[in-house]
């Protein structure tokens, strides 16, 4: 034969080739050595964590406030990019789509050494889709969770924001942080050649779980109120924030809580850090007269004064304890009820001095001042109220008039829907309810009360006082609601001069907090403006008028009626008259 | 003729001798390792069904959060306004008296008042 010595050359070759892999074929699948098998296990070996998502924040009615919605990683592979001769379709591509500068995606892209890089973090899918759909060779598309708040600014400080790896950071997000954040998924199995899972050798698979949703005692449409209340608020008299706190006077939940300036929790690494202050729980101030109506309920319970009882109000200037105390409209006498009315700074000075300094220091307690109301938000303040040892003479006449003391405008608003509540003082809650992922509710907080600070029949009287307030002759007549009755106060504090000492003359912080109706006390509301700096400065000028529009329309939404509208119309058939003379059509 | 015939006999009399039990034993294996594939093939096509499912149920509820996430979106109270605003309407809240007001709780009473008149 011709090639007789190659062919036996090539056999002996193949040969030995394969009984060289035979042999280790045998050696891999019938004596494999640790190593060897440790190094095939885990090339086989697969474990995915995957992460469970978020839980909701919804309002009292089950509108989203907060979710974690799909989106994606868009990265790139620009050594196979470059090998394929594709930059320009896939920079083209990118930068189009993706709105980027061309130049700077080419020269990511422009890196032969390189295997991955991260074009873009958190691309929504809408964005992502239409480049997904192009099918580019080498754009990988990784799936990333990320947390959006789909009504944007709505109520932005109370539901906070969770950062970018899903920790809550702020409001909510960050009390309600345990209860959100979902138990991580297992799946333990193995994967072929082309590293794919091999589904029948999974031998692990816990699904991951969702975190529990968080209902809030919120309504977005009240809330969407007092926002819009603020911004007019805003515009008019241009201060350096606004504030404003929504309550029901009877359990203590907070219906709203709107703080501006604001800012868009979806682009929270955008925004200041004072826009993101929640003001309503942690900007403590002097109160100013709005302190008042928790001095004379006091005094009024203790029995040290009587609503009629007469006060000498100096015309205007009284002389105490070496200093000299103005009323802003000089006054004769008054009574009670018409310090109240007028907001004498004198008038409420005298009256704390019948009520005596540890009656008043216990019933800044009682109302709540110095101490945390215990509301699920971080950073809520305690305020500042001292002891009556630290109390100069002059303290019990500048605490009176609401100086001396700092306090947060929920304590007050607290404080003034305990009057409204029949004296009761009710733990202000932000949380109706949690509910875990199988939909079972696993807390839900009851309306607790917190202190007795006056009796019920107390609480009625000055709830007739503060009607006053808003009727023709007090501070806040703007504040007054057509078909309603409305009872509150104003508060007008100078701010302290921190550097100099003293107070600023012409910085103010502008308050206004009430409630309605008076006889059935529904729902109480406070309005706060810092340094107003046009149009006015006083809380009845500044605060009221967007009071009344936040409870015009809350009043409304909720479909509280006006007072009294019954009896007339039970009045009117007793009477065999026509309900149309009182507007019943 | 009859010794022939006799041979032919002898030849037709001889059988391969296969053991039966074998022959069953060689089809159960035979039948049974079949079996074990057809019912690998058929885990694996289960399992890639599986796999295709789950990951077709997670896409449609990443669509459907994310489609809940736009609608409320569009319900928030601003962006309500703020269509309102575009169509050109207005909305306000009617004045008080132009509010009837039906208390469901004391409408029997009032009823039964005015039936007593």
């Amino acid at each position: 034969m011709k090639y007789k010595g190659r062919t036996i050359l090539t056999s002996a070759v193949l040969a030995a080739v394969f009984i060289g892999l035979g042999v280790r074929l045998a050696f891999l699948h019938l004596r494999p050595s640790p190593g060897t098998l440790e190094r095939i296990e885990s090339g086989r070996h697969l474990q995915q964590e995957t992460r469970g998502p978020r839980g909701r924040v919804l309002d009292r009615n089950g509108n989203m406030l907060a979710v974690d919605i799909a989106a994606k990683h868009i990265c790139v592979d620009p050594k196979f990019i470059l090998a394929n001769g594709n930059i320009t379709n896939v920079c083209n591509a990118l930068s189009g789509k993706l709105g980027m500068n061309r130049s700077e995606v080419w020269n990511l892209l422009n890196q032969p050494d390189r295997r991955y890089i991260r074009i873009q973090k958190f691309t929504r899918e809408e964005m992502a889709e239409p480049l997904r759909a192009m099918n580019l060779k080498g754009v990988i598309f990784e799936d990333v969770p990320i947390r959006d708040y789909p009504k944007g600014v709505l109520g932005a400080h109370v539901i906070g924001y969770a950062n970018y790896e899903g920790v809550g950071s702020a409001g909510v997000e960050q009390r309600m942080n345990t209860s959100l954040q979902g138990v991580a998924g297992l799946r333990i199995s193995q994967k072929d050649g082309r590293r794919h899972e091999i589904y029948s050798r999974r031998t692990v698979d816990i699904d991951p779980q969702s975190g529990a949703d968080v209902y809030l005692t919120i309504d977005q449409q009240i809330q969407h109120f007092a926002e819009k209340a603020l911004d007019n608020l805003c515009e008019k008299f241009a201060p350096n924030a606004a504030w404003a706190i929504v309550q029901n006077v009877r359990t203590g939940e907070i219906l709203a809580m709107a703080s501006l300036p604001t800012y868009n929790p979806n682009r929270f690494s955008t925004a200041p850090p004072e826009w993101m202050r929640n003001r309503a729980v942690n900007y403590t101030y002097e109160p100013g007269s709005t302190f008042k109506a928790m001095i004379v309920a006091s005094a009024l319970d203790s029995g040290a004064v009587r609503a009629s009882d007469i006060f000498d109000c100096e015309n205007g200037s009284w002389f105490y304890a070496g200093k000299i105390l103005h009323d802003s409209h000089p006054e004769g006498l008054l009574s009670v009820a018409d310090i109240i009315q007028k907001s004498s700074n004198i008038g409420a000075a005298k009256v704390a001095l019948k009520l005596g300094e540890q009656k008043v220091y216990q019933s800044m307690r009682a109302f709540g001042f110095g101490d945390r109301t215990g509301i699920a938000l971080p950073g809520e303040d305690a305020g500042i109220v001292w002891k009556t040892d630290r109390w100069s003479k002059l303290s019990i006449s500048r605490i009176a008039m609401g100086h001396e003391v700092l306090v947060t405008s929920l304590q007050m608003l607290n404080a003034i829907s305990a009057i409204a509540n029949d004296g009761v003082r009710m733990r202000p809650q932000i949380i109706r309810k949690v509910v875990n992922s199988d939909g079972e509710i696993i807390s839900e907080p009851q309306p607790e009360v917190l202190s007795r600070p006056i009796r019920a029949e107390t609480a009625k009287e000055m709830r007739r006082l503060l009607e006053r307030v808003t009727q023709p002759g007090g501070t806040a007549t703007k504040a007054a609601l057509a078909g309603y009755r409305v009872g509150g106060k104003t508060g007008t504090a100078q701010k302290v001069n921190l550097v100099e000492g003293g107070y600023y003359s012409s910085k103010f912080v502008s308050s206004f907090v009430g409630f309605l109706p008076v006889d059935n006390p529904a729902i109480s509301i406070i309005v706060v403006a810092d340094e107003p700096k046009q149009s006015g400065h006083y809380g009845g000028t500044v605060c009221a008028p967007y009071f009344k529009e936040i409870a015009d329309q809350t009043v409304r939404y909720l479909r509280i009626p006006p007072e009294g509208f019954l009896t007339e119309y039970v009045k009117d058939i007793e009477t065999g008259g026509s309900g149309e003379e009182n507007g019943f059509d | 003729m009859k010794k022939r015939q006799r041979t032919g006999s002898r030849k037709a009399q001889v059988k391969i001798p296969f053991p039966m039990v074998l022959a069953n034993f060689l089809v159960f294996i035979a039948v049974f390792g079949l079996s074990y594939v057809w019912l690998c093939s058929r885990c694996d096509t289960l399992g890639q069904e599986i796999k295709r499912m789950e990951t077709v149920q997670r896409d449609t509820h990443r669509r459907m959060i994310n489609e809940q996430d736009r609608w409320s979106n569009l319900l928030a109270p601003a962006n309500l306004d703020r269509a309102l605003k575009r169509h050109d309407l207005t909305m306000r809240l009617p004045d008080e008296q132009k509010i009837v007001r039906v208390r469901t709780g004391t409408t029997a009473s009032v009823v039964a008042l005015a039936s007593s008149k």
